[in-house]
């Protein structure tokens, strides 16, 4: 990804119009006794448009936002959601993203993934509660909202980001019609 | 050029994780930090502003899952009406005769009740945490309204939970069902008390635990804060605030893990309009 100023302002208003919607809308949308998160969504589309950089700096930067509007121990959220997007990240660099549907089934693993990491690191902070095998049901149920999900959230961030993407520009320059006879 | 590209990668990388490390660290197991205070207090408008927005939107699914719901829902409901009906003329004798027996020992009220002791605050909900792992909301109230840290919050149905952090024009409402959560309860009418603690991940179960054995409660008994004082510390909860009904009640279960579940009153999963209890004793 190109960062010039105005991506970078982009990039932003993304992350910080993503946990707004999380925090107003999706948490407070109970679906089938859950809710659905977008955030580990955001982090994975970002590192699959552009890299294990942008990927791992806007998950560090979404999950900070989020533990300091939620007064949570700063921290969790961020470790978690930076390596779910140096993850999405990497593989974009080593394997070609071809087919319409690899990022919203990378985004429901990488979701999954996520699910787990937060309850490791909240394991690893210390539950004062017994835990629900519901739990399970959750974690499983939010990745197969991230799937759905994945489609409009995906690819609108590639249409928003369009000027700054590697590929897509490649792709314009290639386009550009070969005047002949000159 | 490349590796050097490799390296710079790592190394930010590296950064990234030791940071989150280093943050974990030092803010686990503390009240909030000013980063996080200051970043509340410039949100917490711009959450106001997107609740608003996003509510016609959120009331369309929450219709739409409550439709789907309903229909179960309904014989169900209908079951507890008569057990209801039943209970609300039983507790209109009692009342009647409460208000008789008073009269002969020429009772008054006497000292006011702990509840007109509070100032009540009425607050929106604006945002909720995305993880069942902290259970926690956003609302629209803060110092500026009175509202402090440890101010107990319930909505129409009963208990919800406790400020944890405040800030100028909002808080930040630690629920029942958060794992952090611990009140003193007590089962009506039997009188057995219990510490209230969550299951996480389920929101509609909540365990009520280190019961007296010896008692028997069952199921359909309701539940209320116990409000204890002693040795000049008080429970942050007042007496008598209702929190759920008993739901499980094995003898096997009271007896080997002295322990019963029940269900919360108030819609936890799906709550928009709370009272913060204000002015209280703040457990001193």
């Amino acid at each position: 990804m190109i960062v010039t100023p105005k991506i970078f302002a982009r990039l932003a208003a993304i992350v910080v119009l993503a946990v707004l919607l999380q925090l107003s809308f999706f948490s407070r949308v109970g679906l089938l006794h859950t809710s659905a998160d977008i955030l580990p969504i955001v982090v994975i589309s970002l590192g699959l448009l552009g890299g294990s950089m942008s990927g791992a700096v806007t998950g560090f930067s979404i999950g900070l936002l989020v533990d300091c509007l939620l007064v949570a121990p700063l921290g969790g959220s961020s470790l978690v959601l930076l390596g779910i997007g140096y993850l999405a990240g990497l593989f974009r660099e080593r394997f070609e993203v071809q087919s319409a549907l690899l990022p919203p089934l990378l985004c429901m693993g990488l979701t999954l993934v996520a699910e787990i990491g937060f309850a490791v690191v909240q394991v690893m902070l210390g539950i004062d509660a017994p835990v629900s095998t519901l739990i399970v049901r959750d974690m499983l149920l939010k990745s197969i909202f991230a799937f759905f999900l994945a489609w409009p959230i995906y690819y609108g961030l590639r249409r928003l980001l369009r000027p700054a993407l590697v590929e897509e520009s490649k792709l314009t320059r290639r386009r550009q019609p070969t005047v002949l006879g000159t | 050029m490349y590796r050097k590209q490799v390296r710079r990668r790592r190394a930010v990388l590296a950064l990234l994780v030791i940071g989150s490390f280093l943050l974990l660290t030092i803010t686990y197991g503390q009240s909030s930090g000013g980063l996080q205070r200051g970043v509340s207090t410039v949100f917490s408008p711009l959450q106001g502003v997107a609740d608003r927005a996003l509510k016609p939107a959120r009331d369309l699914v929450g219709w739409f899952d409550k439709t789907f719901e309903a229909r179960g829902e309904n014989s169900r409901l209908e079951d507890e009406l008569i057990v209801a009906r039943r209970k609300a003329v039983a507790g209109q004798e009692a009342l009647q005769e409460n208000a008789e027996l008073r009269k002969l020992v020429k009772l008054n009220r006497g000292p006011a009740l702990a509840e007109s002791a509070y100032d009540p605050v009425a607050a929106r909900v604006i945002a909720r945490s995305p993880t069942v792992w902290h259970s926690t909301v956003t609302i629209d109230a803060g110092r500026g309204d009175g509202v402090r840290v440890d101010d107990p919050v319930i909505s129409g149905d009963g208990l919800v939970g406790m400020i944890a952090s405040a800030q100028g024009g909002s808080a930040q409402v630690t629920l029942i069902t958060d794992h952090t959560s611990a009140v003193t309860a007590k089962v009506v009418p039997v009188g057995v008390q219990g510490v209230i603690k969550p299951e996480v991940g389920n929101p509609e179960d909540l365990v009520l635990d280190f019961i007296d054995s010896s008692k028997d409660v069952h199921r359909g008994q309701a539940v209320v804060t116990a409000g204890w004082c002693a040795q000049g510390l008080c429970s942050l909860f007042p007496p008598g605030l209702p929190i759920g009904e008993v739901t499980d009640a094995s003898i096997i279960e009271q007896e080997a893990s002295q322990q019963v579940h029940l269900r919360p009153y108030a819609d936890i999963a799906d709550l928009d309009l709370v009272q913060v209890l204000t002015g209280g004793s703040r457990g001193e």
